[in-house]
């Protein structure tokens, strides 16, 4: 709402200071969004509960509950219910008032002067014609919209009614005829519509300059009714906005005389009866209030006499009987005030919220992160310590994303909780996997030009399922990294190291260190989800306790293709993070004996497709009890015969608990080792290397 | 025996030693059992007695000459062959250094932590709750029913099953109060938020935010106000900050926290767009119907709810006007963030 300082001061008292007084607005609830100094202009954000702030006069009364001067108002002509100019008839109880009265003009009438139009001016609202400017400013300063009909253009009497299913009517400044939403309130002759009750009047009943009689609306309408019109039909008018949060009743002539009033100065006239039907009473609302109760609430001294100013200053009446005070609510305020919490608002607005005392309560006692909490942030320094940054990706993304991931419609990632109303087509499908933002988000940092890339995120996957509690979806808490380049730029002096399914390895490894649980990558799991969406040859299963919990390795290279990644070969790691909550099993700690261990190293050569880690699997299984641990600590490959090799160096520690442990005793071990991974990998090629 | 021929070859062969390995062989050849002296003292007793004792000094003093001077040239060979090796070994540490470069944590993130540190001081658990929840609980329960104005400062996403992405993070509120666990309740839930809106700079359809509830029985206005006046302050500093009263559909009063503008200190300036304020926290004793939506007497218990924009607070502290930005993946950005620029940018 756009509002003069000078228009203002007609209503209420306000500091000369713009500063000052856009404090006092923020004091009082009303934000400011922009202030025209030199104008003394207002750009004001209203309370959404608070129709009554949308004019003049409710802003007055607000500011004159904060400081207690006196409002005041312009003049209005009091009309009174009477024999109706023109038949009417209502049909339905969600219009609790509605009034018409006769306006005619013998002349050709002025235009209201530049004093009366001030209000419109500040607001921006263009003069149309005395009466519609009349109608407008009533708005803006009683807060009671009115609307002008050319009586010469109703026939029959005027109905307010529901409207019935394919109606149509033409509404001001629309081009054509449109459908009513069947069952919105609509003002009606024996032939037409017209207006949409609330929201806006009818091309064919509207006044002109040429009018000369006009039957003038006035009236008050269901706020729900008003806005499912309004909002069906797209249709937002000040009108609209100030019915949809409630209206003030006792204001329906209040308004018309304001627009007689203004009218009978420049060539109308009425009688000044005015017909009224509508079964409206004012219900005189109340609410019990103790004063000790309120002074307890706000921790300020309070009597009776006091919260009876505070609360005459808004409006409310109280009455004191036998120690309780009983506030009666005005009409304008029964939308909002409810409860006794209500009334202390307003006693507290009234003293001013910075005004009122601060008392911090007191508390036995701090909180603890939760375990979860904990481990995440374990998990977090793993990865920042590793050179990875945290982002945010969105809930929901595009079916294009969809498409990127090349899966087909009985695919587990096909599936979306989709969205049904998203302004934007990129915000269709709840998301039911991170891989696709992950690869997203990395290919726009390929083409920033930005190396190396590493992020991670936590974050949360919906899941389409009818069995679940909601009946739609389960949500999966995970977390997801993904890297590319060379993941130690810094390190200048050595060979450049790429991001790599290693990487997520280790970092699995250390994540699993660190919380002290036994993550384990192992064999890829073809059943998990994104299996068709990483390199076949290059990926494993996070598992713990035997059940995946992860995943992690290259990203398919049809995917990266599907990105425009052309030299990138991104890795992925995704973790439930429900299993990195797990209660801490792996034993940290086993006393070492205060002898040496023996150690040993053996080399094999492997073909493709036998893994190391099945090599050293063997090795424990068949070594001895004292065979303590084993270890890669090198590779190189080579050929042999056109077979390429990998020749892996496996480091063997032998306990040697009591000291006696004997050389010969160790390598018969070792021959024993040589000889079972012979005879079990051997005719896979596996060999001794010498 | 010439001792002076001896002292003679000594030096001349010292001389001529440029490195350690040369001067440990002088020193072998001229001190060793074979050497020159050591033959001259075993020498001693063919020399005519009464010449004997001088000969005999004139060796020890040749002797101890020798061991002095080698002394001194192996110190001397030494810091020559110190200084050379230091010359030779010299690094141009404008370099980059080599350890492994940390990543960060998001600045959001960051927020919310030392939201959480400050809230845990006060007994507040970190909870979570679902982002597709249903009306109930993200509007109706709270007091926000269908065609309320409300609804409409929540665009919201509407998704299949008539269920939402949740709107704000009430909606945990909202379910713990309807687990009905026992007092006090001291709560914070913070995670994504949905609306939908278009997307622009300033506007996002996912930010994020950070509630909390704190339940009891007779907390009051003044209790409200000294909370978020603890909260603003510690999360904030001892700038000044005020209060205002608010409109949220699920507290009664309601209440805006204010923070006077770091470069005006509330007068409004061109940074501030002559506000002078810059809104922290919305708050307010919780509304009596939503207390009894979900089955406690309004009568009995009292309750603060407060919200902070984490998204609007990461923004403010990280010195970043497009809150866009935070959400657009953008390493270069969250690098930037995190550490200050190498060597030779200006």
């Amino acid at each position: 709402m756009k509002i003069s300082t000078s228009v203002l001061r007609r209503f209420v008292e306000v500091p000369d200071d713009g500063r000052t007084l856009r404090n006092l607005f923020d004091d009082i609830g009303v934000e400011v969004k922009r202030h025209d100094i030199e104008r003394g202009l207002f750009t004001l954000e209203l309370l959404a509960n608070r129709g009554d702030h949308h004019c003049y006069i409710g802003l007055a009364r607000e500011i004159s509950g904060r400081t207690g001067t006196a409002t005041c108002g312009p003049e209005y002509a009091t009309l009174t219910s009477g024999d109706s100019p023109h038949p009417l008839v209502i049909e339905t109880d969600l219009c609790s008032q509605y009034s018409i009265t006769l306006l005619e003009r013998n002349g050709p009438g002025t235009d209201l002067s530049a004093d009366e139009l001030a209000p419109l001016d500040a607001a921006e609202i263009h003069s149309v014609s005395p009466a519609v400017d009349a109608t407008n400013l009533a708005n803006l300063e009683f807060g009671q919209p009115t609307h002008c009909f050319d009586a010469d253009t109703i026939v029959g009497p005027i109905t307010i009614r529901r409207s019935r299913d394919g109606e149509r009517a033409w509404p001001l400044f629309a081009e054509e005829r449109v459908e009513v939403p069947a069952g919105s309130i609509v003002i009606a002759d024996d032939e037409k519509i017209l207006a949409i009750a609330g929201v806006i009047g009818c091309e064919e009943s509207k006044a002109t300059k040429d009018t000369t009689r006009i039957l003038l609306e006035s009236a008050a309408f269901d706020p729900i009714a008003v806005r499912k019109a309004s909002r069906a039909l797209h249709i937002h008018t000040d009108s609209s906005a100030r019915f949809e949060r409630g209206s003030d009743v006792s204001q329906v002539l209040v308004g018309a005389g304001r627009v007689v009033h203004l009218l009978q100065g420049h060539g109308w006239s009425s009688s000044m009866i005015s017909g009224v039907v509508g079964s409206w009473t004012d219900e005189q609302r109340t609410i019990a209030l103790h004063t000790e109760a309120a002074a307890t609430f706000l921790d300020h001294p309070l009597d009776t006499a006091e919260i009876c100013d505070r609360l005459g200053r808004y409006g409310f009446k109280v009455a004191e009987s036998g120690g309780v005070l009983s506030v009666t609510v005005p009409p304008h305020r029964v939308w909002d005030v409810e409860f006794t919490a209500d009334l202390y608002e307003e006693i507290a607005k009234s003293i001013g919220y910075n005004d009122t005392a601060t008392n911090l309560p007191p508390v036995d006692m701090g909180a603890l992160p939760s375990a979860g909490d904990n481990a995440k942030a374990e998990v977090e320094d793993v990865l920042i310590g590793a050179g990875f940054y945290e982002v945010f990706t969105n809930g929901f993304h595009g079916t294009a994303l969809r498409e990127k991931l090349g899966v087909s419609e009985d695919h587990a990632l096909w599936n979306h909780v989709q969205t049904t109303n998203a302004l934007d087509r990129g915000y269709g499908l709840v998301k039911n996997n991170a891989l696709a933002q992950a690869v997203e988000a990395l290919a726009c940092n390929v083409r920033a030009q930005t190396s190396p890339i590493q992020m991670y995120e936590w974050t949360r996957t919906f899941h389409p399922d009818a069995t679940a509690a909601n009946k739609v979806c389960t949500e999966r808490h995970l977390l997801w990294a993904i890297a590319d380049g060379n993941i130690e730029p810094n390190r200048w002096a050595d060979k450049p190291r790429h991001a790599s399914a290693w990487l997520f390895k280790g970092i699995v490894e250390e994540i699993g260190t660190t919380l002290g649980i036994p993550l384990l990558v192992g064999p890829a799991d073809a059943h998990h989800p994104l299996s068709d969406c990483l390199h076949p040859g290059r990926q494993a299963a996070v598992t713990l306790g035997g059940k995946t919990v992860g995943v992690l390795g290259e990203v398919h290279p049809g995917i990266a293709k599907a990105f425009k990644l052309k030299r990138s070969r991104p890795v992925y790691l995704e973790l439930d993070r429900n299993a990195l909550e797990a209660a801490p099993t792996v034993k940290r700690y086993a006393e070492r004996s205060m002898h040496q261990p023996i150690m040993r190293s053996l080399a094999f050569s492997l073909p493709p497709r036998v893994a190391a880690g099945d090599v050293v699997n063997l090795m424990m299984n068949k070594g001895p009890e004292w065979l303590e641990q084993v270890d890669i600590v090198d590779l190189f490959a080579h050929d042999d015969s056109g077979t390429p090799m990998r020749a892996v160096t496996f480091s063997l520690r032998y306990g040697n608990e009591n000291g006696d442990r004997s050389a010969d005793s160790v390598n018969q071990a070792s021959e024993a080792l040589i000889a079972a991974i012979e005879s079990a990998l051997g005719p896979k090629g596996v060999k001794l290397r010498a | 025996m010439n001792v002076d021929a001896l002292l003679q070859q000594f030096r001349t062969d010292l001389e001529a030693a440029a490195d350690p390995a040369a001067v440990e062989e002088v020193r072998r050849t001229h001190t060793g059992k074979k050497s020159p002296i050591k033959t001259s003292f075993k020498e001693l007793r063919n020399v005519a007695p009464e010449d004997r004792t001088s000969v005999a000094a004139a060796l020890n003093s040749a002797s101890e000459t020798i061991t002095a001077e080698l002394e001194m040239a192996t110190k001397s060979i030494a810091a020559r062959a110190l200084a050379a090796q230091l010359n030779a070994e010299w690094e141009d540490l404008s370099m980059p250094g080599q350890a492994t470069r940390r990543g960060a944590r998001h600045p959001l993130t960051v927020v919310e932590n030392r939201c959480m540190t400050v809230l845990r001081r006060l007994g507040f658990d970190l909870v979570d709750g679902p982002e597709i929840d249903t009306a109930y609980y993200n509007f109706d329960a709270l007091n926000i029913p269908e065609h309320h104005p409300a609804r409409d400062m929540q665009d919201t996403f509407w998704v299949t099953g008539g269920l939402l992405l949740r709107s704000h993070t009430t909606t945990v509120q909202a379910r713990v109060l309807a687990s009905k666990p026992s007092l006090p309740i001291r709560i914070a839930s913070a995670g994504r938020v949905y609306r939908n809106e278009a997307v622009d700079a300033t506007h996002l359809a996912m930010f994020h935010q950070l509630e909390g509830l704190w339940v009891d029985r007779g907390l009051t206005f003044a209790n409200l106000k000294g909370l978020l006046s603890f909260i603003a302050k510690s999360l904030y500093g001892e700038g000044r900050i005020r209060f205002k009263p608010k409109f949220y559909p699920y507290t009664e009063p309601s209440v805006g926290v204010d923070l006077a503008c770091a470069l005006c200190d509330g007068e409004g300036c061109e940074a501030c767009h002559g506000a002078g304020w810059v809104t922290i926290l919305g708050a307010g004793m919780v509304h009596p119907k939503v207390f009894k939506e979900f089955g406690y007497d309004p009568d009995e218990v009292s309750g603060i709810a407060f919200g902070l924009g984490t998204t609007r607070m990461a923004a403010q502290w990280a010195g970043v006007s497009k809150v866009k930005s935070l959400y657009d993946q953008e390493l270069a950005v969250l690098h930037d963030l995190h550490r200050p620029p190498a060597g030779g940018s200006k």
